[in-house]
């Protein structure tokens, strides 16, 4: 029966692309675009004020909520502007420990690294969220505890505190990609930039920072993203401090039309972003 | 090549099966007093084995947070009916969760209840059904936000107000008015908290009422544009004292305990908890008086365990559960027999169940409507939806 | 030939764990010679390459460029330039800015460069590649990219680490013609890396032959080839007959043995019987048996023999050599 089944699949190579493809795109169809076709039709919708029930009559005065009210345009602009940061602090920290990880450690202290960057990937992304919580509380949490002998404190919960948690949660993710990019990088590049008589600052910013783009694009798509649609960061170290997230989390149960509405946002800023990337040229080489 | 155009097409063809499938399901038909004609139960059947319940956190307790504290066990013993309880944080959350269709109770403050009976969520309750109903007290029962028409839709299950949390170590003086967390000038600035919900706009509209007669505010859930701006505004100045608002108890709890939250708005519950854990908090109600709320258990119009439905609301009713709550929860029972049975003897007297006094500045939570509550004719009032905006507008800004 | 020592290398040691790579070497290097390290995989050769280069440190010794002690330093203050074994193009630029990229990174003026670098590409007959990217290259045409971005910056030596390695054998004899010739050319001294006997032999002015991290012989090619100091020269630079004769042990080069159908005409001789003929082109190697006990091998251009023939074996007694235990 199943060498039967295999014979007619080698015979037939369309039905072999069919069997192999529908789960994977009945999937992508109707989990993804379907859910993304149904929130952005949803935005059109709107709520009887009364009752809550969705009123399901084409209309676009959420859009025009949204683009008229600047507490959204604010939110929009701190939103973004926090997963540039977050990208930037983890690509700075990422780069030289995946630096160090790929070219200087032995094999055996390699694997070792590797797998302690993956471990907290391990733990409750909750139970990472409200430790940072304790550290950063402000007067008595390990932060001013440890600065403060030195004169510091800590920043307290806020838009400073989002960016600490989120970089620390996102940081694998950023240095995963950067450490698979710099293992391809043959070492001999590295050598013959030097040979060529370039410092090791002229050799990082000429050969391997636009041989590991590529890889940074693929980090910071993690990084950028991850932070554009959080909210539980915000909502537990962010203290009166709202991100988008925040904002389709809280009008969801109360208002589910302008929830879909505000969600368009991170969908066009993602959208955006991808179309910057690909005209790098960067996913080409990934 | 052509495989890929295939699947295109699937998945266009997919796409625009959802987008109508979507849009196809009709809206609920209305009777003429706008309240959707929702069948009530005429008789009580076998249980079904479960019920599903969404209530305020400290509502359902089967001892797991406190060994003495459990009012769901024997009721689950003697019915049959297990009790499965999701906690909403706050009232929208609650409307939110009873759309779903997922749950057959809710325990529905005043700004939920009539959003939920007009959109249909809700039947209405045939008390006859519910023994414990007669003990309730009488000036509880069939009020604006639990009943239409003179027809009960719900259970009454307590009231409380919403108090003044401080912390009796940092906060000298104690505060005696809401104008703590309003002022400007206070030491605790960046310490202080608010409730994360449009209702607490009342909050501030109660304080205004009081402080602004010009104002001419007489009710916190009736406000005209003007009011509701001013009340807006007052929001607004307040929220660089803020440290965080408040939405989940617990973390809201752990707050005052960490001090990181010294002085601002709570229910009692939260004080008893953190008093638990050895913090010094007291919670009053300041002279302004305060917000507060008054629940009802009601059923969903999708119940698929009516009658566990039927069985659970007659017996947080009950005398036994309803002393049990009121006591953990810090609220003022709504069942005349209860007060005999609570464990402190003082209880419904500290509380003022009976006193009808007390109640006078309590302002329960309501949903504010266009036709404004407070009687007034001549002028429209904001809706709760604008609330909800303004809220929003205000958390993100 | 008589230049002065551009390089001299004294009492260099270098260790891999356990492995000592480079195990006390000397060794100097004459302005404008094209000098091959020779040596069987893991012998150090490489490795003292590319401490010359600067890629590692000496454990111990020291190396002086020009007079000036440049154990130390990185790589890019040291005035070589090195063609690596893979080439190690930069691949996301193009063939010029691989070229210029020397030139660039020490400050000059762009103009410059571009004219350089153009200079460079016509030298290794590439002009019009000036816009590809390596991955549009043959192997033979990134090998000439490679020599290029080394040569323009006129370094003092050329190191290069098995450059021809990756080539086919036609490819390969023909660099090995325009290299040589190409060093002529620019007069700039070369220290070729190389486990090839052949092309260390027909390339160098001097071969230094490595063998466990230390150098067993140095010489001229004829010097290495015709007197081997040493059994592991011998062996690693062509084939030798190694047979006891009149009570001495010697060696003798297969080419230099002769075949003859007539019985012993005096002067060294054996008798042999044709055990096998192995078939290589240009030549025929044959194996005898000999009647003095030790199998011989004799390499001649084509022959009538066939196996179970006896000859003659003779050669002259000026091509024999002694090597040392």
């Amino acid at each position: 029966m199943l060498q039967e089944i295999s014979n007619t699949m080698h015979k037939k190579p369309k039905l072999r692309l069919v069997a192999l493809l529908t789960a994977p795109i009945l999937w992508l169809v109707v989990a993804y675009l379907g859910a993304l076709a149904t929130l952005l039709v949803a935005a059109f919708f709107t709520i009887d004020s009364f009752t809550g029930n969705v009123i399901q009559t084409f209309n676009l005065g959420n859009f025009h909520d949204m683009f008229t009210d600047a507490a959204y345009k604010n939110v929009v602009l701190r939103t973004v502007g926090i997963a540039l940061l977050v990208t930037v602090v983890c690509t700075v920290l990422a780069i030289p420990m995946a630096f160090y990880m790929a070219k200087i450690a032995k094999p055996r202290s390699q694997k070792i690294l590797v797998a302690l960057i993956l471990t907290p990937l391990w733990a409750s992304y909750l139970v990472k969220i409200y430790a940072w919580r304790t550290m950063l509380e402000p007067g008595n949490g390990v932060l001013d505890w440890l600065l403060g002998p030195l004169g510091f404190s800590s920043p307290g919960f806020g838009g400073p505190a989002i960016i600490i948690g989120l970089s620390y949660l996102w940081l694998p993710y950023m240095i995963l990609p950067i450490y698979a990019g710099l293992e391809r990088l043959p070492n001999n590049l590295l050598d013959a930039s030097g040979d060529l008589g370039a410092h090791n600052w002229h050799t990082f910013r000429r050969i391997v920072l636009p041989l590991i783009f590529p890889s940074l694009v693929a980090g910071s798509m993690f990084t950028f993203s991850l932070s554009l649609g959080d909210y539980i960061t915000a909502t537990i170290i962010g203290g009166k401090l709202q991100m988008l997230g925040n904002v389709v989390y809280q009008n969801f149960s109360i208002n589910l039309p302008f929830a879909a509405t505000i969600a368009t946002i991170p969908v066009t800023i993602m959208a955006i972003y991808l179309w910057m990337v690909r005209r790098t040229g960067a996913l080409a080489s990934l | 090549m052509h495989s890929k155009r295939l699947f295109s097409r699937i998945a266009v063809a997919s796409v625009a099966a959802l987008i109508l499938a979507g849009c196809s399901s009709s809206n609920d038909e209305a009777s003429s007093s706008g309240v959707p004609d929702v069948p009530m139960m005429n008789s009580l059947g076998a249980g079904e084995g479960q019920v599903n319940v969404v209530a305020w956190a400290g509502y359902v307790e089967n001892g797991s947070t406190d060994p003495n504290v459990d009012w769901v066990t024997g009721f689950e013993k003697e019915t049959g009916c297990k009790v499965n309880v999701k906690n909403g944080a706050t009232s929208d959350d609650m409307v939110a969760l009873m759309k779903t269709g997922e749950y057959d109770v809710v325990s529905a403050s005043g700004d939920a209840s009539l959003r939920l009976i007009y959109g249909g969520d809700v039947a209405p309750v045939n008390t006859e059904l519910i023994p414990n109903y007669a003990d309730i007290f009488d000036n509880l029962k069939l009020q604006q936000w639990n009943s239409v028409d003179g027809v009960a839709y719900g259970v009454p299950h307590g009231r409380g107000a919403n108090l003044l949390a401080y912390r009796t170590d940092i906060v000298k003086p104690a505060p005696t008015s809401w104008g703590a967390v309003f002022d400007v000038n206070s030491p605790y600035k960046g310490k202080i908290t608010a409730y994360d919900s449009p209702i607490y706009i009342a909050d501030a509209a109660l304080y205004l009422m009081k402080t602004q007669p010009d104002l001419g505010i007489t009710y916190p859930y009736a406000l005209d544009q003007k009011q509701f701006d001013a009340a807006v505004e007052l929001l607004k100045a307040q929220k660089p004292l803020i440290g965080e608002y408040w939405g989940d108890y617990l973390k809201h709890v752990a707050s005052l305990k960490s001090g990181g939250t010294v002085l601002g708005t709570t229910w009692q519950v939260n004080i008893n908890l953190a008093k638990g854990e050895g913090t010094k908090v007291e919670g009053i109600k300041p002279t302004e008086g305060s917000t507060g709320w008054s629940d009802t258990w009601m059923i969903s119009s999708k119940a698929k365990n009516p009658n566990c439905a039927y069985l659970w609301m007659n017996h947080i009713a009950s005398p036994e559960a309803n002393a049990g709550v009121a006591e953990w929860f810090g609220e003022a029972p709504s069942n005349a027999k209860s007060c005999d049975l609570t464990a402190d003897k003082n209880h419904c007297a500290t509380f003022h169940a009976a006193d009808d006094a007390y109640w006078d500045d309590v302002y329960y939570w309501n949903t504010p409507t266009e036709a404004c509550l407070d009687g007034r004719t001549d002028a429209t009032c904001v809706p709760y939806a604008e609330w909800v905006k303004a809220w929003s507008s205000l958390r993100n800004s | 030939m008589s230049g002065s020592t551009i390089v001299s290398i004294r009492s260099l040691k270098r260790s891999f764990g356990d492995v000592r790579a480079v195990d006390g070497i000397d060794l100097d290097i004459t302005e404008g010679e094209f000098l091959t390290l020779l040596g069987p995989s893991g012998s150090g050769k490489t490795t003292v390459l590319r401490m010359i280069a600067g890629f590692e440190k000496p454990d111990s010794g020291t190396i002086t460029l020009a007079g000036k002690d440049v154990s130390q330093l990185p790589p890019y203050e040291r005035d070589v330039n090195t063609v690596f074994q893979d080439y190690a193009l930069f691949p996301h630029m193009d063939v010029l800015a691989n070229i210029e990229y020397g030139l660039r990174v020490k400050g000059f003026a762009k103009q410059e460069c571009r004219s350089r670098a153009l200079t460079a590409l016509k030298q290794i007959r590439l002009e019009g590649y000036e816009n590809r990217k390596p991955a549009q290259l043959s192997g033979g045409q990134r090998q000439r990219v490679a020599l290029a971005r080394a040569l323009v910056n006129q370094p003092a030596v050329l190191l290069l680490d098995e450059p021809l390695g990756a080539l086919d054998l036609k490819l390969r004899e023909q660099m090995q013609i325009e290299l040589k010739a190409l060093q002529r050319e620019v007069g700039i001294t070369f220290v070729f890396v190389t486990h090839d006997q052949e092309e260390a032999l027909s390339m160098s002015d001097r071969i230094a032959v490595f063998n466990h991290g230390k150098i067993e012989q140095i010489g001229t090619p004829r010097e290495i080839y015709e007197n081997p100091k040493s059994e592991f020269v011998s062996e690693f630079v062509g084939q030798t007959n190694r047979i006891e004769y009149d009570g001495k042990k010697i060696n003798i080069r297969p080419e230099f043995v002769t075949i003859s159908r007539a019985s012993s005409t005096g002067g060294r001789s054996v008798q042999g019987t044709l055990r096998d003929a192995i078939f290589v082109g240009a030549s025929t190697r044959y194996l005898f048996d000999t009647s003095i006990g030790f199998p011989m091998i004799s390499t001649q251009s084509n022959n009538q023999l066939k196996v179970g023939d006896v000859v003659t074996l003779s050669w002259q007694e000026e091509k024999e050599f002694l090597v040392q235990q």
